[in-house]
């Protein structure tokens, strides 16, 4: 077996058995597809985002289909950290999987707080900070600051999809063990009303297949510039699409809404490669 | 267990207003539950099975839904049955209650109990289902918008059979756009002193594209807090259900 070495910085690393791994919102906490999913297939498991308090969910609908693509805006409702790492942490621990929680960055105060549970309790080998479209270079060096200052944990920085350029160098300076590339960019899908003269959208994440090239895009044009580790996030369907990222540079890939259609991408892709072992 | 099954596409006719699309499945879902269909499109789409037969099951869809245009023969990757079904336990007197355009999912349940009367709103006479497609069995209301048919109003209107009908049943099955569920939770509460748990059951339709708890689309409010439709419905008990 090839370890691949998401954090080579870190000083006790965050090596991972396979490149598969569902992006943060759509694998729940670790539990939700057990018996859809072989765990043998997957190189680790990202959490839904977690924020420091709870959070209730957004006004239905939270998601709109328009053709192949469907935009996606649930408000990330979730326990609250505490009541997750509570119910959760004894499973991750068990795992044979490292488990990686999704951290909704707020403010530097709640990160650092944050942080300190999740390195305190058992369970999480490492943290993906999920930054917000808006974020500056100055807060998200502020924000990551905040993480190391209480957590020795390996901590990726999944970046917004509009901020690949306004962020990386700084998330790379300010410490960071491994960017993800990239957050769904933001869209909005009109609603079906009764009223035609009547447009209501919803705006949200978008997903779909159309984002694969986007995303091969990125990584052509930013692994080569960055010193860290790049996880490859953004309409990766196919075990052909992950051979893809990975053959662009990209040390791991995370696979995210198309999933619920197919979990079966993380064992189709195990499969592929051992036949090309054979 | 979540299983994933192969179902065969088997055949498609129009059923006003609906399409009747059948599917062979060894393990269809029971009436409530649903199953995960993977049918081209970005996301799978919900099924809930109107009718059973031996080792298969129909859906009743609207016109242009994509199970329509399947040939067949055609697999279709199916995962479930998922989610928690109607209940109806041993009751004798049965209350189905739907508008005509959530009626499919609980065509299931109406020769589930010796007796079952079915209240059924439409907005006009001409969206209600035709009587002669329920068992001669079936006791059958018919509420109209404009009065055109049966009753004239709504569910939750003073003049409705809804709080007779209350009265009579030993459990009741509602198929209703999810709003309108506190509305007819006061009527129940109206009508029965401290009706049992699970007294009326609602199923509530809303987009649940993972089926498995781990989207957060499904969320619905109740009065225990948020709830994941997929996973803890997306039958649930009325009286549960609040203002969304």
């Amino acid at each position: 077996m090839t370890w691949i070495e998401l954090a080579p910085h870190h000083k006790t690393g965050l090596p991972i058995s396979s490149p598969l791994m569902p992006a943060a919102g759509v694998f729940g906490y670790g539990e939700c597809y057990r018996d859809l999913i072989d765990d043998e297939a997957l190189g680790a498991l990202v959490t839904n985002p977690v924020s420091l308090r709870p959070r209730t969910a957004a006004r239905a609908p939270r998601i709109a289909v328009h053709g192949d693509t469907f935009v996606v805006h649930t408000g990330l409702p979730n326990p609250g950290l505490k009541r997750v790492l509570r119910h959760y942490s004894a499973a991750w621990a068990r795992q044979p999987l490292p488990v990686i929680v999704h951290l909704i960055a707020t403010t530097p105060a709640e990160v650092a707080e944050s942080c300190t549970q999740i390195s305190t309790t058992q369970g999480a080998a490492g943290i993906e900070l999920g930054l917000d479209d808006g974020t500056s270079a100055e807060s998200a060096a502020n924000l990551i600051a905040a993480a190391h200052s209480t957590s020795e944990l390996p901590l990726i920085t999944r970046l917004p999809f509009e901020g690949v350029e306004r962020l990386a160098s700084a998330a790379i300076q300010a410490g960071t063990d491994a960017l993800t590339l990239t957050a769904p960019p933001r869209a909005a899908i009109p609603l079906p009303t009764e009223a035609a003269e009547e447009i209501h959208c919803l705006s949200g994440r978008l997903y779909g297949r159309a984002l694969f090239p986007l995303l091969l895009h990125r990584l052509h044009t930013w692994v080569p510039r960055l010193s860290v580790p790049v996880i490859a996030c953004g309409g990766i369907a196919t075990a052909e699409e992950v051979e893809a990222c990975l053959a662009v540079g990209a040390a791991a890939v995370q696979i995210d809404a198309l999933l619920w259609r197919e979990p079966g991408i993380m064992g189709k892709y195990k499969l592929l490669k051992v036949q090309e072992n054979l | 267990m979540i299983k994933r099954q192969q179902a065969l596409f088997r055949e498609a006719h129009p059923a006003p207003p609906f399409w009747s699309v059948r599917f062979e499945l060894p393990s269809p879902p029971t009436a409530g539950r649903f199953m995960l269909a993977d049918l081209g499109g970005p996301l799978r789409e919900v099924l809930f099975p109107a009718t059973f037969e031996e080792g298969s099951f129909a859906v009743l869809v609207a016109p242009g839904h994509p199970a329509t245009r399947l040939l067949p023969g055609t697999p279709v990757d199916m995962i479930g049955p998922l989610g928690h079904g109607f209940d109806i336990a041993d009751a004798a007197r049965l209350l189905l209650v739907a508008d005509a355009a959530h009626l499919p999912p609980l065509l299931p349940l109406l020769q589930a109990a010796p007796t079952v009367s079915l209240l059924v709103e439409a907005p006009t006479r001409a969206l209600l289902p035709p009587a002669g497609r329920f068992p001669t069995t079936v006791e059958l209301h018919l509420l109209t918008h404009d009065g055109s048919g049966g009753h004239a109003g709504t569910l939750e209107d003073e003049s409705s059979p809804l709080p007779s009908l209350l009265q009579w049943a030993e459990r009741v099955c509602l198929s209703c756009p999810r709003e309108r569920y506190p509305a007819l939770a006061e009527k129940v509460e109206a009508a029965r002193l401290h009706p049992a748990p699970r007294f009326a059951q609602a199923l509530v339709q809303v987009p649940m594209p993972c089926g498995v708890g781990a989207c957060e689309i499904c969320r619905i409010e109740t009065r225990q807090g948020e709830r994941h439709a997929c996973t803890e419905g997306p039958v649930f008990d009325l009286l549960t259900l609040r203002e969304g």
